[in-house]
């Protein structure tokens, strides 16, 4: 603690400046350590996706003996990520696109508070946060069954649209609703229909909402396991979490094939990360502390 | 399909919407009531997703937990509230809560003090903050289950690293089988856990302590206050909002706690169910796993005992929301 001690006159220029080197060092030395017990394990991993098997066993730490690459073109074929990685990206582009558009149609019907249904309605949908996924999952199997959506992608987005609403409506209504009244009104005297509001003067006002809530709901799209994992049980409609999963209960002993798909299947959504670290962070958290 | 129902709900509104006044009394009126509801034009189709995906599980799932269906067949007679019974008078459940309830509150110490101080620590801004905030936040954006693969690799006795990276440090006596001792595996499960939740509590954190004045903290310097005091009587009541943000998100997450442990020790929370949580425990009486006899595979029953926990759960983060608010206000 008495680094943050330390820490906290930073700003007094004058004050001790060898402690304050000390200090800096300190934290640096920390944030240094932080770091790389962050970041072994994922490098760890991406070395032993290069391993054979015998590498494994013969030499667990230290580089590769000689790089096993086709446990990427394996794991391509052999563990069906030529199928599961479209499908995972199929599924969580029209699921986000999907949501996040009936989600801010929601909003905006609803962010006139004083329209009638317009409370109850949003209670409703923000109440959906609360229902775990446990209880309605297995009746959504039966439900997607009867609806013959087994076995193709639909009985992933489907359910996923719905799942992802109650977000999107929570943190898309309060601010469709703090759009100026007199915007809305100048547009309805220039003739604008309802529907023209929408697309013209609240939409455009929606959009940084709209990038939290794709966010939001393309991370756990993504990364989602429980639910494909009961609706979906050949590779032709699993995502790729799931797909692992199933790949190792096959193949318990092919280690490098897993990690290699576990790599290809992290790399997007690191890649994407990477590129809108700041949207990544606040929209996640956002969403994280109104949930 | 979402095209489709979005070209649906414009023809009304057109109608709704436009040269009203030109029209004749009665449909004048008409139309004010087709503009009074127009809005829900717009909630209709997301309603109508919600209704079915969401509303009908919900409340169909509800029906079957009062029944005796195994999962297979039509063997749908009524047994009332029989399930729920069952659920809470067999120890398993209490097992796999008090699991999810130590997992929860070591986590909890564990993001509000290591969490919490190194969201001080960047705070301070030292250089490169944005390199560190990126790479602590990471694991956050990788799903549970390549943590849980991760590790398994890490922590494995045959392949990982753990172990020789102990015997190397001359540490050999430390080395376990991690996963499999009833022992540790739990509190592994909760490390592993550790290293993917960090970057909440500092995010959450950061953003507390940027929103804090400087004014603040400089005026309590001024009065005299030494750096332990500025931290512990100025800023960690200011910290109080980030503080119930990441308890209730760390509540939720726990109880509701499944990939992880299925991944790293598989759905029957093996060593003798000594990671068994409460997502692993519905997940196992739905579906079965390898210890279970068939007589205690029952689809109403799992669906009962997610309903216990979703009750429970809803009455608890009520509670602790309010708790924490109240301190909130009176810090």
């Amino acid at each position: 603690m008495t680094m943050t001690v330390a820490a906290i006159p930073h700003r007094k220029p004058r004050s001790r400046k060898q402690d304050r080197r000390a200090a800096s060092f300190a934290r640096h030395l920390l944030l240094i350590a932080v770091s790389i017990i962050i970041l072994l394990p994922i490098g760890y991993m991406i070395l032993a996706s290069f391993k054979s098997v015998a590498d494994f066993f013969g030499n667990p730490y230290g580089l590769p003996t000689d790089w096993a690459f086709d446990n990427y073109t394996r794991a391509w074929t052999d563990a069906h990520v030529s199928i599961t990685l479209p499908n995972t990206i199929i599924v969580t582009l029209c699921s986000v696109a999907g949501s996040t558009f009936l989600a801010s149609l929601i909003a905006f019907g609803l962010s006139r508070k004083e329209r009638p249904l317009a409370i109850g309605l949003y209670t409703l949908f923000v109440s959906g946060l609360l229902v775990p996924v446990q209880m309605i999952i297995l009746p959504l199997f039966i439900l997607l069954k009867q609806l013959g959506l087994f076995g193709t992608l639909f009985a992933l987005i489907l359910p996923y649209i719905a799942l992802g609403l109650p977000l999107g409506v929570l943190v898309l209504t309060p601010i469709a609703a703090a759009i100026p009244r007199d915007l809305v009104s100048a547009a309805q005297v220039d003739g604008a229909t309802e529907w023209q509001i929408y697309r013209r003067v609240v939409l455009p006002l929606l959009k940084p909402g709209l990038i939290s809530v794709a966010i939001l709901n393309g991370v756990w799209m993504w990364n989602e396991f429980f639910i494909p994992l009961i609706v979906a049980f050949r590779p032709q409609a699993q995502t790729m979490p799931v797909g692992i999963v199933s790949f190792i209960g096959v193949y318990s002993t092919e280690w490098g094939l897993v990690f290699a798909s576990v790599v290809i299947s992290t790399i997007p959504i690191v890649v994407a990360y990477l590129l809108m670290t700041r949207q990544f962070q606040s929209g996640l958290t956002a969403g994280a502390l109104k949930g | 399909m979402v095209d489709q129902l979005a070209s649906v709900n414009r023809a009304p509104l057109a109608q709704s919407g436009s040269d009203v006044p030109r029209r004749p009394l009665a449909a004048r009126r008409r139309g004010k009531t087709a503009r009074k509801y127009a809005h829900l034009w717009f909630v209709l189709p997301g309603l109508l997703f919600f209704c079915l995906f969401m509303i009908y599980p919900a409340i169909s799932g509800f029906a079957i937990s009062l029944t005796a269906w195994t999962g297979v067949g039509n063997d749908f007679h009524f047994i009332g509230l029989q399930n729920f019974v069952t659920a809470l008078t067999s120890w398993p459940l209490y097992r796999a809560a008090w699991h999810n309830l130590i997992m929860f509150v070591a986590i909890l110490i564990f993001q509000h003090t290591v969490g919490l101080f190194i969201a001080v620590q960047l705070n301070a801004k030292p250089r490169f903050m944005e390199v560190y905030r990126t790479i602590l936040f990471l694991p956050v954006i990788i799903s549970l289950v390549s943590t849980g693969f991760i590790w398994t690799l890490m922590l494995s006795p045959n392949i990982g690293v753990i172990n020789p990276l102990l015997q190397s440090m001359g540490l050999g006596f430390l080395a376990h089988s991690w996963l499999s001792d009833p022992h540790l595996a739990l509190p592994t499960v909760i490390a592993v856990q550790c290293w993917n939740v960090l970057g909440w509590a500092i995010i959450i954190y950061l953003a507390g302590l940027q929103s804090i004045p400087e004014e603040l903290v400089q005026a309590a310097e001024m009065d005299g206050a030494n750096g332990w005091q500025r931290f512990w009587r100025v800023v960690f009541p200011l910290l109080s909002p980030s503080f119930t943000s990441l308890t209730v998100l760390t509540f939720i997450g726990q109880f509701r706690v499944f990939d992880i442990v299925y991944v790293l020790t598989g759905p029957i929370g093996s060593p003798n169910f000594e990671t068994d949580v409460l997502g692993t425990l519905i997940y196992r009486s739905a579906f079965g796993g390898s210890s279970m006899s068939s007589n205690d595979v029952r689809m109403s029953y799992a669906i009962a005992i997610a309903l216990i926990v979703f009750v429970a759960m809803a009455v608890v983060s009520t509670i602790l929301i309010r708790v924490l608010r109240r301190r909130e206000i009176d810090a």
